[in-house]
């Protein structure tokens, strides 16, 4: 029997009786790397935004959980992730985002990819002059590409290649919002913007899911958003959060709001709703605007929040997306002391991952037990054995 | 050549581009023998690759019909 760094029986208990993660899901580095298997290559992780690459040919390249990756928007117009590795002796490809007018070209020895990740050129690899080799099948020499799927403009990856694909996965999350599956505006430059934060991943999903903190975190939110406002969204093993049924959208000094969607139903005229799409994207729709909350783990105890906010037109307000940039970042710089409090607090040697409300913590609840079932998962696999 | 070589070396540390992919191909039309003139139309090849060049289509064509090259393959879908 394989001996695990922790036990995690008491967090798929029944919520009632229910433990929270142990503490070195949160601390150990060691269980980083565990979930980082387990709950984020294995599943399909946010990663970034299409926005990022607007133009055919822009490139983009990123570290997420040490792995270096290269988001492309081919010639085709498809947005792709590739490893930014070259196939020949693995040499970062690009450093900087840029527009690639026609090929990848490796700047060591010049091996050239097409922005779809074929090998379309080996200079002098047979040879001064001789570009092909019997040995080198270009066929199995493209770019290493990550597999991807793009939802609400989000670019979400699943790096072992084996999870469901990700319209099945997550069918039920797609089905509730269909409505706002149409096409989403970036706000633009004031509506991008990360929110870095002293704590676990985790910690930051665990807040986001429930409305219990709403009136002792953020008092000006409940001023006109109660408590009972709210409602638990909860989808045992797909996803979880929180609705509101008195949204108030923001308005100018003319008394004009954003454009909403376009037809959406009656519900989402004062109703918006707060999920997490398992395991690290938080998201959020309004009727006239939604958002993308991106969290990046740097480490155990380090993560970066990319925040990008969306409208149904591209044409909306400057000022007024401004306005509503700034209000959602106070909203999230609210809750930066409560996660890093929280990662704090689980330093604690006999803290037992803690207990939750039976009434209020029932989305929070979903997502660790998702989240360890996940680990067992990937634990009950012969070569997770320790 | 020697002015074609400066000229090729001030394209590089301009990365200028553009410049090399003309620049090669003269080098390669001066060269005195068919190896050089491959390994220099490699060059200009490499590099309006890299800058999607309307002359990339020609200069590989070159390479294919000369052996030293392969056609171009197919675009591939996305891994979804």
């Amino acid at each position: 029997m394989a001996q695990h760094r922790t036990d995690l029986r008491n967090v798929r208990r029944p919520i009632e009786q229910a433990n929270g993660l142990p503490n070195p899901h949160y601390i150990d580095p060691a269980v980083f790397a565990e979930e980082r298997q387990a709950v984020l290559f294995d599943n399909w992780a946010g990663l970034a935004v299409t926005a990022d690459v607007p133009a055919i040919g822009d490139a983009v390249p990123l570290s997420f959980l040490g792995m270096p990756l290269l988001i492309v928007r081919d010639r085709q117009g498809e947005v792709r992730v590739f490893q930014n590795t070259c196939r020949h002796r693995g040499m970062i490809l690009v450093e900087e985002p840029r527009n690639i007018e026609g090929a990848i070209r490796c700047p060591y020895h010049s091996w050239c990819y097409a922005t779809d990740g074929r090998l379309v050129s080996t200079p002098h690899v047979g040879g001064p002059g001789q570009n092909t080799h019997s040995g080198i099948d270009r066929a199995l020499l493209g770019l290493v590409e990550i597999r991807s799927h793009i939802w609400m403009d989000v670019i979400f990856i699943n790096v072992s290649g084996q999870a469901p694909a990700f319209a099945d996965a997550h069918a039920d999350l797609l089905a509730r919002w269909a409505e706002f599956d149409q096409p989403l505006y970036h706000g633009g430059a004031e509506s991008r913007f990360q929110i870095p934060v002293d704590c676990n991943w985790k910690l930051a999903v665990e807040n986001y899911c429930e409305s219990y903190h709403l009136p002792w975190v953020h008092p000006g939110l409940n001023s006109y958003s109660r408590l009972e406002d709210h409602y638990h969204i909860e989808e045992p093993g797909r996803y979880s959060g929180q609705g509101t049924l008195v949204y108030r959208q923001l308005k100018d000094e003319a008394g004009q709001s954003f454009p909403d969607f376009a037809g959406i139903s009656d519900k989402w005229d004062t109703a918006a709703e707060y999920i997490t799409v398992y395991p690290n994207v938080l998201m959020g729709v309004h009727r006239d605007h939604s958002f993308a909350i991106i969290l990046v783990p740097e480490s155990q105890a380090h993560t970066v929040e990319h925040v990008h906010i969306y409208y149904a037109r591209p044409d909306t307000d400057p000022a007024l997306r401004e306005r509503n940039a700034k209000q959602w970042r106070e909203v999230f710089d609210e809750d930066v002391f409560v996660v890093e409090g929280m990662q704090r607090g689980r330093h604690a040697p006999t803290f037992d991952g803690g207990r939750f409300s039976p009434a209020m913590d029932g989305p929070t609840h979903l997502f660790h037990d998702w989240v360890a079932a996940q680990i067992e998962r990937h634990r009950s696999l012969p070569q997770a054995a320790e | 050549m020697i002015a074609l070589e400066r000229e090729l070396l001030a394209a590089h540390a301009a990365r200028d581009l553009r410049a090399l992919v003309t620049l090669y191909q003269q080098a390669a039309s001066q060269a005195n023998a068919p190896e050089r003139a491959a390994f220099y139309l490699t060059h200009a090849h490499v590099f309006a690759l890299e800058t999607n060049h309307p002359d990339a289509a020609a200069l590989r064509a070159q390479l294919v019909a000369q052996g030293r090259e392969s056609a171009l393959p197919a675009p591939n879908p996305p891994f979804r």
